[in-house]
């Protein structure tokens, strides 16, 4: 009779030898999972930031995403046939310019504003989020289609917080319906599902794959495989240099490119899993303060900073 | 800054129209003020991230070598870290005990910098030129050779072997090298050899 051999939890465990995993290309979004979690990290960062009360506000607002997002009737993805046709095409599956006319994605702001006119704000928040709710179609699509196309327009950048604030959870949700093999990488810095601009990329944890980076879409959600040290804005791999507040030991950098003269974040996730693309973002403004400073211009596209 | 002039009416609305940061335009000013105070004596310090190829053995591993300092703005780079690069297709981010322990390989007050000569008889290696160390290698290549080139094998057969010579080339080369060492290595008979090109 041949007895069990026990795993002795202090030697190495030969099964992991040679079984490296392939990083995949995509982790696409649980949309309630993400905002949760996001709004957590926003509501945990506001403790001790002096940025207190404006990750506040925004931990509240990321909170009410989670809440549509697990609330609102699911929007159907992009047909069969487009699917095919972006992938025939090396085209994102998800075709951002005609959300601009969604009825849903409409319906999803009204119902966004009228909620979040719930929320504590500072007066100018507020009366741009009444402008946004009187809005009429025209302007609405102007806010929609600045937002679906990664511009916030340097004089409104209020309004446009509330319509990006809803377009993420419409996009995330569509890029929840999508299945990762139908998609392929586009170009360096564009999100895989609707073509979007990362707002920060993440030196990821997960356990198998620790050290690869992962881009995350500030639109959609999706986190997409990038290879480090190459730039997001231009995708060079030369002349590329980290900087950071004070210390090289820090968990959160700017990725710096001399070639086209532009940083986009990089957050350590292998050294603080906590880090969230999008709400440590908001909470390392500093960064962003300092890099201002410089010739360098900020690459990462985040609504909730605009202005730097 | 370019406002569509049918977008007015809106702006004037949405107290817009001058060009400010998120948190000025949402009334968050004190807030983005206190946190611009508490940077502005802060500096920035410069990491760079390196690919390379371990050195160690022919199955040429991807590194990253991360150095303190901006060498393309004219620093000097301090070493501080070396981790197997996750995106190379050999080795997906491992590395053996050897590679693992390369930093301190880099760094080690005993690493040979330059060739150094220790004398027969002599207790301690002494400096020598490039030239000098180039000439006696190939010396003593040529003496072993000369005196030890088994020409031909017991059933008179031309073999050319030499074996009492070995030769180690790096890992960290191009096609083109591992192909040029072969072909000077070869030619001298030496059979105790590895380069790149074994794998």
């Amino acid at each position: 009779m041949t007895k069990d051999i026990q795993p002795d939890p202090s030697m190495p465990d030969p099964s992991m030898i040679g079984g490296v995993p392939q990083a995949p290309l995509v982790f696409l979004p649980d949309p309630v999972r993400v905002f949760d979690t996001r709004a957590k990290r926003f509501a945990f960062l506001a403790e001790t930031s002096r940025l207190g009360p404006y990750l506040s506000f925004l931990a509240a607002l990321t909170e009410l995403q989670a809440r549509l997002a697990a609330e609102d009737p699911a929007p159907g993805g992009p047909s069969a046939e487009q699917i095919a046709r972006a992938k025939a095409a090396k085209m994102p599956p998800l075709d951002r310019a005609a959300l601009a006319d969604d009825p849903a994605l409409i319906r999803l702001l009204d119902r966004f504003c009228d909620e979040a006119a719930k929320l504590e704000m500072p007066e100018p928040a507020r009366l741009a989020l009444k402008a946004v709710i009187a809005a009429d179609e025209g302007d609405r699509r102007w806010l929609l289609t600045n937002v679906l196309s990664d511009t916030i327009p340097e004089d409104s950048a209020a309004p446009h917080l509330f319509a990006s604030a809803a377009v993420q959870v419409h996009l995330a949700r569509l890029a929840a319906t999508l299945n990762a093999k139908d998609l392929q990488p586009i170009r360096t810095g564009l999100c895989p599902c609707c073509g979007g601009r990362p707002t920060s990329s993440l030196v990821t944890g997960t356990p198998g794959i620790e050290n690869v980076r992962y881009a995350s879409c500030m639109s959609c959600a999706t986190l997409w495989n990038e290879v480090r040290i190459h730039c997001l804005a231009c995708g060079t791999n030369k002349g590329i240099s980290y900087r950071s507040a004070e210390t090289t030991e820090a968990t959160v950098k700017a990725e710096c490119c001399q070639e086209c003269h532009s940083w986009v974040k990089i957050f350590y996730q292998v050294k603080n899993p906590s880090l969230d693309a999008v709400a440590d973002d908001v909470g390392s403004i500093g960064l962003d303060m300092m890099m201002k400073e410089t010739d360098l211009k900020r690459a990462g596209f985040n609504p909730y900073l605009a202005g730097y | 800054m370019n406002i569509d002039l049918s977008r007015r009416g809106f702006m004037k609305l949405a107290g817009a129209g001058v060009a400010t940061t998120s948190l000025g335009a949402m009334g968050f000013h004190e807030a983005e003020a206190a946190e611009a105070a508490h940077v502005r004596d802060f500096k920035l310090a410069t990491t760079t991230e390196t690919r390379n190829i371990c050195t160690y053995c022919s199955v040429a591993c991807g590194i990253i070598l991360y150095s303190k300092g901006d060498l393309a703005a004219g620093e000097k780079a301090e070493l501080l870290h070396i981790e197997g690069d996750a995106d190379h297709p050999t080795n997906r981010g491992t590395l053996c005990p050897k590679g693992a322990a390369l930093k301190s390989y880099v760094r080690a007050e005993t690493r040979l910098t330059r060739p150094r000569y220790r004398a027969p008889g002599a207790d301690k290696f002494q400096d020598i030129s490039w030239d000098e160390a180039l000439d006696k290698i190939a010396r003593a290549v040529k003496d072993d050779r000369d005196a030890n080139l088994i020409e031909r094998n017991a059933e008179g057969v031309p073999v050319n072997r030499l074996t009492t010579t070995g030769f180690l080339a790096a890992s960290a080369t191009t096609n083109e090298t591992a192909w040029a060492t072969w072909k000077v290595v070869r030619s001298l008979g030496i059979v105790g050899f590895d380069n790149q090109a074994r794998v």
